[in-house]
């Protein structure tokens, strides 16, 4: 390391070796110890250090600006709740044993196919319609779609 | 009770009023006092410092603890902060109070105002992220790592912008830093 990189490191760092990463600690100080020119680097990072301190430092008056805030917070508006309710709910879902509910999920499909197949969803209402239409002798009838289907002859 | 950050977080997240005042009575202080120094203005550090509480209270229900509460809280007032920076033309530190050592006369103390406005200046004119990294790592004495999560970068990138400020504090400061004792 050279005194160029020791700026860099100091700067990065701080003058303060409780700061300084373990991996560098060594070679730094090792630098420190037989070069005095990064000994000045060293002593004016640690100047630098406290005059940025010094003037960063917390003031009352935060404390008094802080109570103002609060006291302006009053009157809080209404929370947001999370719009998308229901993916985080699915998403916090347990999957882990999956398979019960796999098989629960597989079983209320294959039952709605057998529904579906059964024509079980269907009201008679629907049937009698189909009826009376077909039923009709007029040739016009013939060429009038079909009420359950929709289809043209 | 638990009254812990995280702990008042979930209370405020259900609502709880007394939850949030304590939360923000814990942290308006040196929030108000990062939001100050990054703006050099102390009415604007006030309306952000509001307006950060209030996403707290409006956000709580959807708050996630993935990073420490008061590291999020920091992240969101400098982001405010640096927002209102972009938007804002400057506007000189006027309200902020000075630091008054009872020690020292009043021809001394004018001296030590007049360096500390100078050394205060020459920081209000870093460039943003620099001015944030120098506030964070002096004000609130968090390590590299910590102003990496606060600003959403990576440590390098956090080395980068030290490095780069006090080069730019050095060339402004040279003869105040090196009278500092």
């Amino acid at each position: 390391m050279n005194n160029e990189q020791l700026q860099i490191f100091l700067d990065s760092h701080g003058a303060h070796p409780a700061g300084w990463p373990a991996a560098q600690r060594a070679t730094v100080e090792h630098l420190i110890a037989r070069n005095a020119e990064a000994r000045a680097l060293v002593e004016a990072a640690r100047r630098l250090d406290a005059v940025l301190a010094h003037t960063t430092s917390r003031l009352t008056d935060d404390e008094a600006a802080a109570a103002r805030v609060l006291a302006r917070l009053s009157h809080l508006p209404a929370q947001k709740k999370p719009v998308w309710r229901w993916p985080s709910v699915l998403l916090d879902w347990q999957f882990a044993p999956a398979w019960p509910r796999m098989a629960a999920l597989a079983c209320c499909a294959a039952i709605g196919f057998m529904v579906g197949l059964a024509g079980l969803d269907r009201t008679l209402e629907g049937y009698e319609t189909f009826q009376t239409v077909t039923a009709r002798t007029d040739i016009a009838s013939i060429f009038e779609p079909e009420a359950l289907t929709g289809a043209r002859p | 009770m638990d009254d812990s950050d995280e702990a008042l977080m979930a209370r405020v997240a259900r609502g709880d009023q007394p939850a949030f005042r304590a939360l923000a009575r814990r942290h308006l202080p040196g929030m108000v006092g990062i939001a100050r120094r990054i703006l050099g203005n102390a009415a604007d550090a006030e309306d952000v410092a509001q307006e950060a509480m209030l996403r707290v209270w409006t956000h709580a229900p959807r708050w996630q603890p993935l990073a420490a509460f008061k590291t999020w809280l920091t992240r969101v007032v400098v982001n405010l902060c640096l927002d209102r920076k972009r938007r804002a033309p400057w506007v000189d530190l006027e309200a902020a109070g000075e630091i008054v050592d009872p020690s020292v006369g009043a021809a001394e103390q004018a001296e030590i105002d007049e360096r500390e406005r100078l050394v205060q200046r020459a920081i209000e004119n870093l460039p943003d992220r620099q001015r944030a990294a120098i506030v964070l790592t002096y004000s609130e004495g968090m390590s590299n790592a910590q102003v990496a999560d606060v600003l959403d970068t990576s440590v390098s990138a956090v080395e980068t912008l030290l490095v780069r400020g006090k080069q730019n504090l050095r060339r402004a400061l040279g003869h105040i830093i090196e009278e500092s004792d």
